[in-house]
């Protein structure tokens, strides 16, 4: 999830240059408050995780498909 | 889908509509979208009629049909059923004609609604041959399959952020469950939680066993209704975690409806979430059909998901039943717990004392009017949460062994019976 700062960056396609990942949109909706992008990430686990800190250090909020895995 | 697994029809996903094998499998393979059970409405139409419910023990699965079980269930055989209690005094209280309350603070085995999804879940998974379940968990969804995977012979993971409050860790340990507790922050934690539900040959309760698991919650909607001589509740005040139990209560009244078993009248399924932690509660008050990601800081920790799952879901439940959401502050929530325990004697968790408060304020502002009737979802048991609680609730007066002293310390509050 980005939030309002960062919509208009073309972060998945720096995402794809600055790792070895294959990146590929499932599903996506962006409004001018929030971009919630469901996007497929694969390639060797080390560059996964590598490519998930990085979204993370620029401000994107990172869940796996499911969301919330851990409940009350 | 061809072979028939009891009433169920298929996984049919929530975006596309794709249906799959009744399999553990959760996502959509091509939108990640969630998958749900659908049933054979037909048949169950045919098997289930209130006669026949009402003969069958008083448990959640005398509503099996409508349970995504393909044969008897074979986990929590006791669960579910719990009382459902005109709550006159608090009624008075909170300003409105007629209030119920609906007990699951008493839910067996582990005091709390979590017990009817994951018999739900565990009864499923040893039906697809599984041996080993596990769950993510910070309270009562761990107490939960570590208590129910026990009784059924089942071994069970439970994983846990590491710094969890000591109680809540003996609450799983106890049961001979396999704690593993995950040194990280919570983002870190979901992802690895994930990450083992999809290497390990486990039903995952709340991951791949999750379209049967959340299901279970319907058992509340089905008990509500019963329990109030097959009338569904004008509105309904239900707490929001992931938001899944507020969508499943919904779903479980437009069954009984489709099934004929209760009349399609007025029904607004209200949603309930603490200020610290209320992404789909503020989302809701804005009209807006998303909700934005927090970073929950409340007292309300078992309603705590910042991103919760099925909060899309949630906030259009709540536009189509016309229905409202609000949120109350830690110092609302400890006041409705116990306003609830005082004026019906029920000691709920911090999630029963956000659902009280934010129906305290749906009826003062009239989104649930005053001369209506409404139910009270109470999920938990409030022994569970005492620290919560800890200090505001005042402390015991003391006194020597002396019957002047006593005598002294109530002088204005009872009259003395003189000798």
């Amino acid at each position: 999830m980005y939030p309002q700062r960062l919509i208009q960056k073309p972060l998945i396609w720096e995402l794809g240059h600055r790792f070895k990942v294959v990146t590929n949109i499932r599903q996506a909706k962006v409004t001018d408050e929030i971009g919630i992008v469901c996007l497929e990430i694969d390639g060797p686990r080390k560059d996964v995780q590598a490519a998930i800190r990085w979204l993370e250090k620029v401000g994107v909020n990172v869940e796996p498909v499911e969301i919330s895995v851990v409940e009350s | 889908m061809e072979k028939q697994e009891g009433f169920m029809r298929a996984l049919k996903c929530r975006e596309c509509g794709r249906e799959y094998p009744l399999t553990a499998t959760h996502v959509c393979e091509f939108d990640f979208g969630p998958l749900e059970v659908v049933y054979d409405y037909d048949r169950i139409r045919k098997a289930m009629t209130r006669s026949t419910i009402e003969r069958r023990p008083e448990s959640m699965w005398r509503y099996r049909e409508l349970l995504p079980v393909a044969s008897e269930p074979t986990v929590g055989l006791q669960v579910g059923f719990t009382p459902l209690i005109r709550a006159d005094r608090l009624a008075k209280r909170l300003g409105i004609r007629e209030l119920w309350i609906k007990n699951d603070t008493v839910n067996y085995p582990s005091l709390s609604f979590k017990d009817r999804v994951v018999s739900v879940a565990l009864s499923r998974a040893r039906e697809l041959g599984f041996n080993t379940v596990a769950c993510a968990s910070t309270g009562n969804l761990a107490n939960s399959v570590a208590a129910n995977a026990a009784s059924a012979g089942l071994k069970a993971y439970v994983f846990i952020p590491h710094d969890l409050e000591q109680g809540k860790i003996l609450n799983s340990l106890i049961y001979g469950a396999n704690v593993i507790g995950i040194k990280g922050h919570y983002d870190e934690v979901n992802r690895l939680c994930a990450e083992i539900a999809g290497k390990f040959g486990w039903a995952f309760v709340n991951v791949n066993m999750r379209p049967y698991y959340a299901e279970g919650s319907k058992s509340m909607a089905y008990e509500i209704v019963e329990q109030l001589g097959w009338q569904i509740p004008p509105h309904t005040v239900v707490p929001m975690a992931s938001g899944s139990l507020l969508t499943k209560i919904h779903k479980g009244y437009q069954e009984l409806v489709k099934l004929g078993l209760a009349s399609n009248g007025e029904c607004h399924v209200h949603g309930a979430q603490a200020t610290g932690c209320a992404p789909i509660a503020h989302a809701q008050k804005a009209g807006l059909d998303f909700f934005k990601p927090v970073k929950p800081n409340t007292i309300a920790k078992s309603l705590a998901i910042g991103t919760p799952a099925d909060g899309f879901y949630a906030l259009k439940v709540m536009k189509e039943t016309s229905a409202a959401a609000d949120d109350v502050t830690d110092d609302e929530i400890r006041e409705a717990m116990r306003l609830l325990a005082e004026t019906e004697g029920i000691f709920t968790e911090t999630a029963g004392g956000v659902t009280v408060g934010v129906a305290k304020k749906l009826i003062a502002s009239g989104k649930i009017p005053a001369d209506s009737s409404a139910v009270l979802c109470i999920t938990g048991n409030g022994l569970k949460t005492l620290d919560a609680v800890d200090g505001h609730v005042g402390a015991p007066r003391e006194i020597k062994p002396s019957l002047r002293e006593f005598e002294s310390l109530v002088a204005n509050e009872v009259k003395t019976v003189s000798a």
